[in-house]
């Protein structure tokens, strides 16, 4: 809600600014400040699950990073998904904690990097046997939960484009890899969302 | 700054947990039943085996319960209906190895299907039986068995082809309500005490989701009586018991084949309705079976005008009974319809031995 009220906000300035001179759009509408070295984000996440074979998770994203060129930071996600077996009906909920590192170039309004993040995933699994309610199953035998740290690793390529003023819309994306049981667990994750760069 | 890349190499070598399971890992039974198989069945079983069967509604055809025209279709009934108060089975739902005199578990891993329970989505119940068969053709389950009839004119082939399963079925721990019983019960909701799926009245509730339920069987005459009455047959409730599948356990006694083979055969037909059909040209094979003339069952109306039909058992050695029905005048569904689908009552095939 914070984010759609600053977007709201941001919006309408520009139509206020653009209004005074009677126009709804202006050259000064769309001008964009360069901004420092420090960009934040936030936004809409999905990938695959961590440690589930199927599904697609969903949820939400933020980060921050450092640099012009070489760019270092810390970006973190929670998605959630539910799937069903014909035995179970399985809810994982992945938080994805990585430190970044990568290469970014600057091209006009945009700017486009590559990210390589090192870190973990907490995945947080609840386990519900299918029909057990109805056939009167309690405690464990109905319903288990579990917890696991995963290392894990995301390569992603970023696109940012400047839209006004200090905002910035934000696209990432790529393959992920989590160990997971002694193998490697390979996905993907994207996020779309938005950047602030002061 | 300097504890970011300490973390981040944490992150990376502390070995993920096995707790999680995903969808794998061994799916928990939703019940489990002690059973014991008591007796001996002699010494040329292959594999003893207990499954557990979910019953299905059913009602006989009259013909089977109405005072016989006859001592010949008496004869017929006898060998070609089964009892009328047996369990029906629907569905063969778990298996397991069984030695004798020694307690063994059964488990469910599914519901009841909702075409084996009775009743509304609020108040609904299935009962099943645990049969102890050997499982001759070491397929790992019981196969139920139909009844064989004989086919009719331009009727499709008769399904004599089929073949009926090796399995030889010991003992059942329901085989019929006017026999003492220990049953499955899978309740959801409420329970209707009128209910009259395979009714226990006199007794208490099924408990809520599965149960172990016990009656000590009522009489036929009984039976009939309290049908006449608009009632229920009632059990003695001193026979009855409720208790849940972890506080009992139910003993099958074995007993001669021929007692209890009927509660391993399902039927095609569960509404008392009968699939008339009409005389084929050439004699059917009546080697070891049963044959009688019958009148068509009209209930008293005259709608049948006093119609014969030709009613014919099953082998002696088919492991279940079955009337087929012939008439001269008649449809598939009714012998008695208005507008027959063939009425052959002027040239009867030469062998034809009741009255048109």
């Amino acid at each position: 809600m914070r984010r759609i009220s600053i977007l709201l906000a941001v919006a309408a300035t520009s139509v206020t600014e653009a209004a005074a001179d009677g126009t709804l759009l202006t050259d000064d509408t769309w001008r964009y400040a360069e901004g420092g070295a420090l960009v934040v984000d936030a936004g809409l996440a999905v990938a695959m699950p961590a440690a589930l074979p199927t599904g697609l998770a969903t949820g939400v994203g933020i980060g921050m990073a450092h640099g012009r060129g070489v760019v270092v930071g810390a970006r973190a996600s929670w998605v959630t998904t539910t799937e069903s077996s014909t035995v179970w009906t399985v809810t994982h909920s992945d938080l994805r904690l990585r430190l970044t590192g990568g290469l970014e170039r600057t091209a006009g309004r945009g700017t486009v990097g590559l990210r390589l993040g090192v870190g973990g995933t907490v995945v947080h699994e609840t386990r519900l046997r299918n029909q057990g309610m109805r056939a009167g199953l309690m405690g464990a035998d109905l319903e288990n939960a579990a917890i696991a740290l995963l290392p894990a690793a995301d390569l992603e390529l970023v696109v940012g484009v400047h839209v006004s003023g200090h905002w910035l819309l934000e696209l990432g994306g790529g393959p992920t890899l989590e160990v997971l049981a002694g193998g490697a667990h390979a996905g993907f994750g994207a996020q779309l969302g938005v950047g602030w760069r002061p | 700054m300097r504890r970011a890349p300490a973390l981040a190499l944490l992150l990376a070598i502390v070995p993920g947990c096995d707790d999680l399971q995903g969808f794998g890992g061994a799916a928990p039974a939703l019940v489990t039943f002690d059973v014991v198989a008591t007796g001996d069945p002699g010494a040329d079983v292959v594999a003893l085996r207990v499954a557990m069967i979910w019953g299905q509604q059913w009602l006989t055809e009259p013909i089977c319960i109405l005072p016989p025209d006859t001592a010949e279709a008496a004869a017929a009934i006898s060998a070609g209906c089964r009892d009328p108060f047996g369990f029906v089975p629907a569905r063969v739902a778990a298996n397991a190895d069984v030695i004798l005199n020694e307690p063994t578990t059964i488990s469910l891993f599914s519901l009841p299907a909702a075409d084996v329970m009775v009743g509304d989505v609020t108040s609904r119940v299935a009962y099943g039986s645990f049969v102890l068969y050997d499982d001759r053709d070491a397929s790992g389950t019981l196969e139920l068995a139909r009844p064989h009839r004989l086919g009719g004119r331009e009727m499709g082939p008769p399904v004599e082809d089929q073949v009926d399963g090796a399995d030889v079925i010991y003992g059942a721990s329901f085989v019929s309500m006017t026999q003492a019983d220990q049953r499955v019960a899978f309740r959801e909701g409420g329970f209707s005490l009128a209910a009259a799926f395979y009714p226990r009245s006199g007794c208490g509730e099924p408990l809520p989701a599965f149960s172990i339920v016990a009656a000590g069987g009522f009489s036929v005459a009984d039976a009939i009586a309290a049908t006449a009455r608009g009632e229920l047959p009632a059990e003695d409730p001193a026979s009855c018991s409720e208790r849940t599948p972890a506080e009992a356990v139910v003993t099958i006694p074995v007993r001669p084949p021929a007692e209890v083979a009927e509660v391993g055969c399902e039927e095609r037909r569960a509404d008392s309705s009968i699939r008339y059909r009409e005389p084929p040209v050439d004699a059917p094979d009546l080697t070891d079976r049963t044959a009688a003339c019958a009148k068509v069952v009209d209930f008293g109306s005259g709608m049948a005008g006093g119609a014969s039909q030709y009613i014919i058992s099953g082998r002696a050695t088919d492991r279940c009974k079955g009337l087929s029905h012939y008439v001269l005048r008649g449809c598939r569904e009714d012998a008695a319809c208005a507008l027959p689908d063939w009425d052959i009552t002027a040239t009867p095939p030469a062998w034809w031995p009741c009255s048109p």
